[in-house]
């Protein structure tokens, strides 16, 4: 019995050790080809000729040893790792290679790839990894490192499809992404790094300006104040003015001065508010026609404790201000009278400017309408129901549309923050194309080329719901579903789609 | 594997061995070597050697590579070991009895012989070093091959240049040294030798770790029934099908059927059958409907017909 035991093992031994090189075998493969052999034409019908089935049995015998090659790699060419099963991680123990640039994360002075890394990197022949001092098979790799905890089985095929094509593929972390919310879409259009080096680079903006400006002569300043208090007379206009209908009346005595300062109302009547509102302190109006030589000293509020400050002489810095006319070039002149054609200034109307108050020119505007109003067939618009649109309203066939549909087409982004997220779908990576591979950078990934949600053929396809929340977690990178059927994978995705119009 | 339901559904005391009643362990032996070794990853089959791959080939089924491949790892063509098995195929393997199935057990539970695993990792360290010495030699023997054809070239031309090679030659064996990170060592693909030997799990076809439901039943019936005419079959997914069906070996010959696979019983709006025959047309292929019928499958296909 115990002889039948030994030759029992000796033969398990023997199978055990059926794919394993011998050192000669080894040697030699170091010099072995790296050519793929091309596949031929199918054929249609098997025909039972002895040239078909030649042709068969040489593609069979290619495709055995294309299969049975194992992996020889040079010891000095190979990075070492440890497979670590609790944290699930792998943990490199010689210098990283290459791969270091798109894959892996250092912590605590460790440097770790994720499983389904450090699987594609075995099947690579880039990384070996040790587990209790023994080094795991492909097979081990495939069976340790794959679970439900880390990567399934399903999605480490599409990892390692797209890496094998190139792509760089990383782990979607959803908690990662709710930094970048904070950044403006526009921000994110440019496909900006990270939301704190845009500051660094405004910051040096801006102290730098004055300084340009100070090199330049005392004339190209004035004109690029002027434009200044242009493009803020355009943007601040409206709004300002009609919170403070009292000062209309003193509008066309404003320097560029005023528009940046809200003349200081109430200088004395500040309380000791336990927050200061910033909209009603503010800073004296120098430039004003009616400033006077001294400034009343700040509510004491405003102070710091102990410190207190007597009324300021301001003559000194008055005899500095630039209290010219501003006077404008032809070209300017041109310009604003041309922005004057389209828009209309409140304050040139003049029952406007004779409002005294908000709730008067609320009146006003409510009287105007009345008497539009006036010309109106009764039975059309004093009833509940009204038309969609009013005569003279639009200005083209397209506008006249709009107003008048009443189901208005809705668009894939609508509606999104409402969704409530679902467990069955969860996007799995971020993907970003492999022409950017030389600029990639772990830390700034920037912005994705899409992101992978990974499913299969036998499970159901995502409904409206899963595809908007899905989407929605995704932000502005497109969703792309990865199938995978037994091996193969196929891609879709889902777009909005919408129909055109004829009418324009 | 770890925590799937579907895996560790079947009992512990599930039996170890493929077949205790065999007479001798030697015969067993010989029983499974020509037995194929079904892995499973998740509760995904997979054949991992090729010697496995060839027997089940041998027997029509087909599978899919899914590994990355040795010689050019970074490409998706033409694509290396494992070959994942479809549930059908891995059934008609454990309904021929011509496999075993294995599930490796969680990973706290292997090699707890400590005795063992220091036996193996000892083992392990002296293969590499015996593996070095002999690849030494290797090494020598091939640099003297070369410089002996270089010498040879040479002294045909001028003799001055060949003396120098000669000296070259003579002094290697003082100065030739092999670093140790020079040393070709394999990376096994497949589970062996020095590697761990977790403890394995087989399975009888009835307990086998895979989901079966009603739809797997039913396709299985086809896949057989197909296979059993001498069809080879293939994943359809991406026709919209549920097999491709080729009259040969898919390597040399081209689908002539998508085969979709419904109950008898099952409702089908007519809107579903006329799109995936239209597709079917599309990419010259016929859409078969395959129905299991007390043993049998019932096979039909949609034609458009013209009324002139």
């Amino acid at each position: 019995m115990a002889d039948a035991d030994a030759s029992a093992d000796a033969g398990n031994k023997q199978s055990v050790y059926h794919e394993l090189l011998s050192p000669s075998e080894l040697f030699e493969a170091r010099s072995r080809s790296h050519k793929i052999p091309v596949r031929g034409q199918k054929e249609f019908l098997p025909s039972g000729s002895e040239q078909q089935s030649q042709r068969l049995q040489h593609s069979l015998e290619e495709h055995w040893t294309l299969l049975a090659e194992e992996r020889v790699e040079r010891l000095g060419n190979l990075v070492n790792a440890v497979w670590s099963p609790e944290e699930k991680l792998v943990e490199l123990q010689s210098p990283a290679g290459k791969f270091w640039q798109t894959m892996g994360f250092s912590e605590r002075g460790k440097q770790y790839l994720q499983p389904e890394e450090a699987l594609y990197l075995m099947e690579c022949g880039n990384v070996q990894v040790f587990y209790r001092d023994l080094p795991l098979s492909i097979q081990d790799g495939y069976e340790r490192f794959l679970s439900s905890d880390t990567v399934t089985l399903h999605q480490y095929q599409v990892f390692g499809h797209l890496k094998r094509l190139g792509y760089v593929v990383n782990r979607f972390d959803p908690s990662h992404l709710s930094h970048s919310s904070v950044s403006s879409t526009y921000e994110r259009q440019l496909n900006l790094p990270a939301s704190d080096k845009q500051k660094k680079q405004l910051k040096r903006k801006r102290s730098q300006s004055p300084v340009s400006s100070d090199k330049h002569g005392i004339s190209t300043e004035e004109k690029t104040t002027s434009e200044a208090h242009n493009e803020l007379a355009e943007t601040s206009k409206l709004p300002a003015d009609l919170q403070e209908p009292v000062h209309l009346a003193d509008a066309p005595e404003r320097t560029w001065w005023m528009e940046e300062d809200v003349q200081q109302k109430h200088p004395k009547t500040q309380t000791a508010a336990p927050r200061w509102d910033f909209s009603s302190i503010s800073f004296p109006d120098l430039g004003s026609r009616r400033r006077s030589e001294r400034l009343a000293s700040p509510h004491r509020s405003l102070l710091p404790e102990n410190v207190d400050v007597g009324e300021c002489d301001v003559s000194r810095w008055l005899g500095r201000l630039n209290m010219k006319q501003e006077k404008l070039s032809r070209r300017d002149m041109e310009r604003q009278r041309e922005r004057d054609r389209y828009r209309r200034d409140v304050n040139s109307d003049r029952e406007v400017r004779r409002c005294r108050n908000w709730a008067e020119y609320s009146e006003l505007m409510e009287e105007r309408r009345r008497r539009r109003r006036k010309h109106r067939p009764e039975h059309l618009w004093e009833r509940e129901e009204t038309p969609l649109t009013q005569p003279g309203q639009c200005t083209s066939h397209r506008e006249l549309l709009d107003q008048i549909g009443i189901i208005k087409s809705s668009t894939f982004s609508e509606g999104l923050s409402r969704l409530s997220p679902s467990d069955q779908w969860k996007i799995s990576f971020d993907v970003y194309q492999p022409d950017t591979v030389a600029e990639f950078k772990k830390s700034h990934p920037g912005k994705p080329y899409t992101r992978m949600c990974v499913c299969s053929f036998a499970g159901p396809v995502p409904d409206l719901h899963a595809v908007k929340q899905l989407s929605f977690q995704s932000q502005d990178v497109p969703v792309t579903f990865a199938v995978v059927d037994h091996g193969d994978i196929s891609f879709y995705c889902f777009k909005d789609f919408k129909l055109p119009t004829d009418v324009y | 594997m770890d925590g799937d339901p579907a895996v560790m559904k079947v009992p512990r005391s599930s039996s170890v061995e493929v077949k205790e009643d065999m007479d001798t362990k030697s015969e067993k032996q010989a029983t499974r070597d020509a037995l194929i070794d079904i892995s499973f990853c998740g509760s995904t089959p997979m054949l991992w050697k090729v010697s496995d791959m060839k027997k089940c080939r041998s027997e029509g089924v087909i599978g899919a590579l899914v590994g990355s491949l040795a010689r050019q790892p970074r490409q998706n063509v033409r694509l290396g070991r494992p070959l994942e098995l479809r549930p059908e195929e891995a059934l008609l393997l454990l309904e021929k009895e011509k496999s075993t199935a294995a599930v490796r057990l969680d990973t706290q539970q292997d090699c707890e012989d400590e005795e063992a695993h220091s036996e193996a990792v000892r083992l392990y360290e002296a293969g590499l070093e015996s593996s070095y010495q002999e690849q030494c030699v290797l090494a020598l023997e091939d640099k003297k091959k070369t410089l002996n054809r270089v010498m040879n070239e040479k002294e045909n031309g001028t003799e001055g240049s060949g003396s120098a090679v000669r000296e070259r030659l003579e002094a290697l064996d003082q100065s030739f040294s092999f670093p140790w990170s020079a040393m070709a060592v394999q990376l096994c693909t497949a589970r062996s030798g020095f590697s761990h030997c977790p403890e394995e799990r087989s399975f009888h076809s009835t307990d086998c770790p895979m989901p079966r439901d009603e739809h797997l039943n039913t396709r299985f019936s086809v896949y057989r029934d197909l296979r059993n005419k001498g069809y080879y079959l293939t994943s359809a997914g991406k026709f919209g099908g549920d097999f491709l069906v080729y009259p040969g070996d898919p390597l040399r010959f081209h689908a002539h059927y998508i085969a979709l696979c419904v109950s008898l019983d099952e409702e089908m709006p007519v809107c579903d059958i006329l799109a995936i025959a239209r597709l079917g047309s599309n990419v010259k292929k016929t859409v078969l409907l395959c129905s299991p019928q007390e043993g049998d499958v019932v096979y039909s296909s949609l034609q458009w017909s013209s009324m002139v």
